[in-house]
């Protein structure tokens, strides 16, 4: 807006027509009118206006002022509104920014838990923390009195084999105080345990008892663990990445002992293996885009 | 190949699931097995499975043993932790009869052992 | 606990809040209940308490572990079977060679047959339809060791550099053909 006021300042008149701020054209109403050039002309940046009478700039300066000021509004109206069809989503500077601070500020205040801090997505903050850490860390997103993220909207897992640490536990926060949502990622291998945040959210419970049946990850001082969705007597893990798509034992009734049996698995066809993975390139413009995750620079990190 | 699957002698500080030493798994271990085994003759009666007493512990036995090579404490709980669900799971009765007939797998074609055995269903 | 330390701090930094808040509006700043005492601490006794603090700690374990016995993958596929890691090639349709260059793994076969009726290829092995990634053999050699799986590592044997062709080379620049 400042350059809008300069300009108004020279006593060039400046308007918008019918307010119309496009992506593409900005139109003005100008009295440059001795010196306007065919090629401004012809872009239709600058239109006369002959019966009006202002006090004439020169045309450069003029067009210039006007050109800066077009793409200032252009980059503050691209920056807000994504053109059509874009399925980029813009992220908020503004609440990126604060993200960032609370990130750092979290990480200052549970120095010993909370390994990275890291927006990802535009503007998503997550929070990765040592597994021993679950408890303070949790506790002290619900309660610090700026934080308040008392719902636990969902614990998720996910299985990397070639870790040494193959499982990551995801704890999706929101505070309905601040209207804002935060993960914490810990991580954990098939026999070490990690502590159950059911004191601090009750919602948990199912959501621990969930990857306990399909990770066999152990959550200690759980007051119910046990299988949610595998059949009694189910051996295994189904969402481990080494569990195979048909199971390893199939289900069917037997006419002659009157019950269900369960026998090894033999498949009629068997399963093709396809191979999906193209062998091109798929995006040769983004090989050196920025990567999914920025890390946030903590007073630890800082000091190293 | 195999030759470098050599046992490396490394020595590890780890996480506890439920027992500290191994006497105190080694106890856990047994308190389950006593549960189960007290268990038995309700099991018997109440999902009416055309198996007795003694076999029922015969299975038992043979559930544990296959375990007794574990020297891991951390194992040894995982497996405790998972038989005591299984144990509740028997005693609330939320398993039905086919879910208690699948230890003894009396529908499972015995594996072919012997090499004309093996030869003749051509499987190795 | 935590809890009640976090509130009891945000209580002592403002001691006005409690002048101007009437009680029973603000529930943080002044408690009307009792504190709640944990039960299943209460109850304990001391050589439990001393148990439930020694489980915080660690504790010691001698070699690498074979976690077979609690993966729920049955007895016969982990002792049978043998594991094979290799680097999987480049598709010979296509000169494309983007998404290899990594580490898989995968079982024997087992176990195929006819099906008599449509003449379908039959199996009773549900390995075989698994396959896991790795960027590193030393990953997958690893992990098949804590699998209880035996393995082989098959390298690849590539001796010859490969050259990549296609027909807009003849036309390059520095072939010098005339191409109007």
């Amino acid at each position: 807006m400042s350059l809008l006021r300069q300009l108004l300042h020279r006593n060039v008149g400046v308007r918008t027509l019918n307010n119309s701020v496009c992506r593409n054209k900005v139109r003005f109403l100008t009295t440059a009118a001795p010196e306007v050039t065919r090629e401004t002309r012809r872009k239709k940046l600058i239109r006369v206006d002959k019966k009006e009478k202002y006090p004439v700039v020169s045309s450069d300066e003029c067009f210039a002022l006007l050109y800066t000021f077009k793409r200032t509004l252009e980059l503050r109206y691209i920056q807000l509104h994504p053109a059509p069809g874009s399925t980029v989503r813009k992220s908020d500077e503004v609440a990126r920014g604060q993200l960032k601070d609370f990130g750092k500020y979290v990480a200052e205040c549970l120095p010993k838990y909370v390994q990275t801090v890291q927006i990802t997505a535009g503007d998503e903050i997550e929070i990765l923390i040592t597994p021993e850490g679950v408890l303070p860390v949790l506790q002290f997103l619900k309660d610090h009195h700026s934080a308040q993220f008392s719902n636990l909207i969902d614990i998720a897992g996910m299985d990397v084999p070639s870790r040494p640490y193959r499982f990551e536990i995801i704890y999706n926060l929101l505070s309905l105080r601040f209207n804002s949502r935060i993960r914490v990622k810990t991580y954990t291998d098939e026999l070490t345990p990690v502590e159950s945040c059911n004191d601090i959210y009750k919602a948990a419970n199912w959501y621990e008892r969930e990857i306990w049946d399909m990770y066999g990850v152990f959550f200690s001082n759980h007051p119910d663990l046990r299988r949610i969705l595998t059949d009694y007597g189910f051996e295994g893990h189904p969402f481990r990445k080494d569990f195979p798509l048909s199971g390893y034992v199939e289900v069917r009734y037997d006419d002659e002992k009157k019950r269900v049996v369960l026998e090894p698995l033999e498949l009629a066809q068997e399963f093709r293996r396809f191979e999906l993975s193209a062998p091109w390139e798929q995006f040769p413009n983004f090989r050196n885009a920025h990567p999914a995750a920025e890390t946030v620079e903590t007073e630890e990190k800082g000091k190293k | 190949m195999a030759s470098s699957q050599s046992v490396k002698r490394v020595v590890k500080e780890v996480k506890p699931i439920l027992s500290l030493d191994r006497e105190e798994a080694r106890q856990r271990v047994l308190n389950l097995y006593k549960a189960w085994h007290r268990q038995l003759s309700y099991i018997v009666k109440q999902y009416d499975i055309p198996k007795n007493q003694e076999q029922c512990r015969q299975k038992l036995r043979e559930q544990f043993t296959k375990y007794d090579e574990i020297k891991d404490i951390r194992l040894i709980d995982m497996l405790v932790i998972k038989g005591q669900m299984e144990l509740k799971e028997v005693v609330n009765m939320w398993k039905q009869k086919g879910h208690i007939m699948t230890y003894f797998k009396d529908t499972v074609e015995p594996k072919p052992q012997d090499f004309l055995s093996k030869f003749l269903s051509g499987k190795d | 606990m935590a809890s009640f330390l976090l509130r009891t701090r945000t209580l002592s930094k403002s001691p006005l809040c409690i002048k101007w808040c009437s009680p029973s509006i603000s529930t943080t700043a002044v408690r009307n209940t009792e504190p709640q005492i944990k039960n299943d601490i209460a109850l304990l006794n001391p050589e439990e308490i001393e148990h439930k603090k020694k489980l915080q700690n660690y504790i010691t374990v001698e070699g690498t572990t074979d976690i077979s016995p609690i993966t729920g993958i049955p007895e016969d596929y982990i002792k049978e079977r043998r594991v094979r890691i290799y680097e999987p090639p480049k598709n010979c349709m296509q000169s494309g060679t983007n998404n290899i260059g990594n580490w898989e793994m995968e079982f024997d076969t087992k176990e195929r047959w006819e099906n008599p009726l449509m003449g379908w290829c039959s199996t009773g092995d549900p390995l075989s339809n698994m396959k896991v990634q790795f960027s590193s053999k030393e990953e997958a050699v690893e992990y098949c060791e804590k699998n209880g799986w035996q393995y082989f590592i098959q390298e690849s044997k590539l001796d010859k550099k490969f050259k990549p062709k296609s027909y807009g080379v003849n036309f390059s620049w520095n072939k010098r053909t005339s191409f109007n």
